[in-house]
């Protein structure tokens, strides 16, 4: 799938919010990183035209900008969903069957690591040991961790946020970088 | 300060790099990314040698190493070319096609890889002069994009490049020839975009792009580039040729 192009028109909201962000900092281009954390935190995810702004705001190429938007794993070019569900996959967990849980994930949410559901409210990762290997397998939404989680666990562990299983129909995930 | 490369004794500056003495000296070390106008990126690390310093052996890369000490240098000590073959044989796995790499596989007796498949292939080996030199230039059209083994060159969102002069910077100076330019019939096309290439107006040869004359004028806030009547540029050749012409008549 490819990102829409230059000829695409700017949200006038995503305008607006990236503008109070950038206000916030100093012209200098060390801020570049933070004012890109906040635009994160703010869409989820780093709008095309967040990044144009920015550039402007900097006078810096564009592709600057581009390059560490994509460098940075904690920075995304697509929607995540509202909650971040992580996988972890560090040895420990991988031997407790990690991948059991992203199976289960799959059939209850119809996404794979990567992907964000078509709701917006879930994606998911695959990271690597979190330091808690002695509760694997381990998984975190948000900020919240749950240990020694089996795949009827994850059931109600994701009941919990939101409509979850609202609608039936959570067909076809929306693949993020 | 005297320093020792392969046994001769060099005059060198405190602050200069260990390769533009070598170089100076004569002393052949193989370098991909260096190029004497940009800074150092040090990245494809084949112009590593050996320093011995107070007796301490240590392996540096030459291209960003500032020499200031009075040390011993090994170009091509039994561990350098030990060390240089691996760095070779991992730039053929990478770039296995190449004739670049092929002549340094050559010349350091290296058989190809069979490992690792053709379709993975690529020419470029993520060195970062290209984006450098169009940074330099003033572009900044591309830069490295993702990380690990997804990294590569790329414009903003793969589109046409927007900032992209067609200067072609970017192809002539990547050691690998890996970014394609294909110029004809009074155009130039590189990073998905084509430019109109301006003739002169003499020879007929195609000199700069539109957009390259327009920011070279911009740039320096005069006309630095002959423009005659319908903007057309000539072309260095013809502009001497021009110029001796009119010193002849002004003078005969
Ligand atoms: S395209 Fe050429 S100059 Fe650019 S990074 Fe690749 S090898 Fe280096
Ligand atoms: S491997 Fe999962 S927490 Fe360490
Ligand atoms: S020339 Fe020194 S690291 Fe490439």
């Amino acid at each position: 799938m490819t990102l829409s192009s230059g000829m695409q028109h700017r949200s006038p909201d995503r305008v607006a919010v990236t503008g109070r962000i950038l206000e916030g900092y100093p012209k200098e281009q060390r801020y570049t990183l933070a004012m890109l954390q906040d635009i994160q935190k703010e869409f989820q995810f780093i709008p095309r035209e967040s990044m144009e702004l920015i550039a402007d705001y900097l006078e810096l190429p564009l592709s600057k900008i581009y390059s560490l938007a994509t460098f940075y794993k904690a920075l995304s070019l697509r929607p995540k969903g509202k909650h971040v569900i992580k996988i972890c996959d560090g040895t420990a967990c991988h031997i407790r069957s990690s991948q059991m849980l992203a199976n289960e994930l799959y059939t209850l949410l119809k996404i794979r690591p990567g992907e964000t559901t078509e709701d917006g409210q879930f994606s998911i990762e695959m990271v690597n040991c979190l330091g808690a290997c002695a509760i694997a397998p381990v998984i975190v939404i948000d900020e919240t961790f749950y240990g020694k989680v089996t795949p009827a666990k994850l059931q109600e562990i994701i009941a919990q946020y939101g409509d979850a299983f609202g609608q039936s129909d959570r067909s076809g995930g929306v693949a993020h970088e | 300060m005297k320093i020792v490369i392969d046994g001769k004794v060099c005059e060198a500056e405190r602050g200069e790099y260990l390769l533009t003495v070598a170089r100076r000296e004569g002393i052949h070390i193989p370098t991909l990314c260096h190029n004497d106008a940009l800074p150092g990126l040090a990245s494809c690390r084949l112009c590593i040698v050996e320093v011995v310093e107070k007796g301490w052996h240590k392996v540096v890369t030459s291209c960003v190493y500032p020499v200031s000490a009075e040390i011993e240098v090994f170009t091509a000590s039994e561990k350098i070319l030990r060390m240089r073959k691996t760095l070779i044989m991992l730039l053929a796995a990478r770039a296995p096609e190449n004739e670049t790499i092929g002549k340094l596989m050559q010349e350091y007796g290296l058989e190809k890889p069979d490992r690792f498949k053709k379709e993975n292939s690529s020419d470029c080996i993520l060195c970062g002069l290209c984006a450098s030199a169009c940074e330099k230039i003033g572009a900044g059209a591309i830069s490295t994009v993702h990380r690990g083994v997804t990294k590569k060159i790329a414009t903003p969102f793969d589109d046409p490049a927007a900032d992209c002069i067609g200067c072609a910077a970017c192809a002539s100076i990547c050691p690998t020839g890996a970014i394609k330019v294909q110029d004809k019939s009074g155009t130039r096309q590189i990073w998905n975009k084509t430019f109109e290439l301006l003739i002169c107006p003499d020879c007929g040869k195609p000199v700069v792009t539109r957009e390259q004359a327009e920011y070279l004028r911009k740039q320096m806030q005069g006309n630095p580039i002959e423009y005659s009547g319908d903007g057309t540029v000539r072309c260095e050749r013809c502009k001497k040729a021009s110029a001796a012409d009119r010193f002849r008549t002004a003078f005969s």
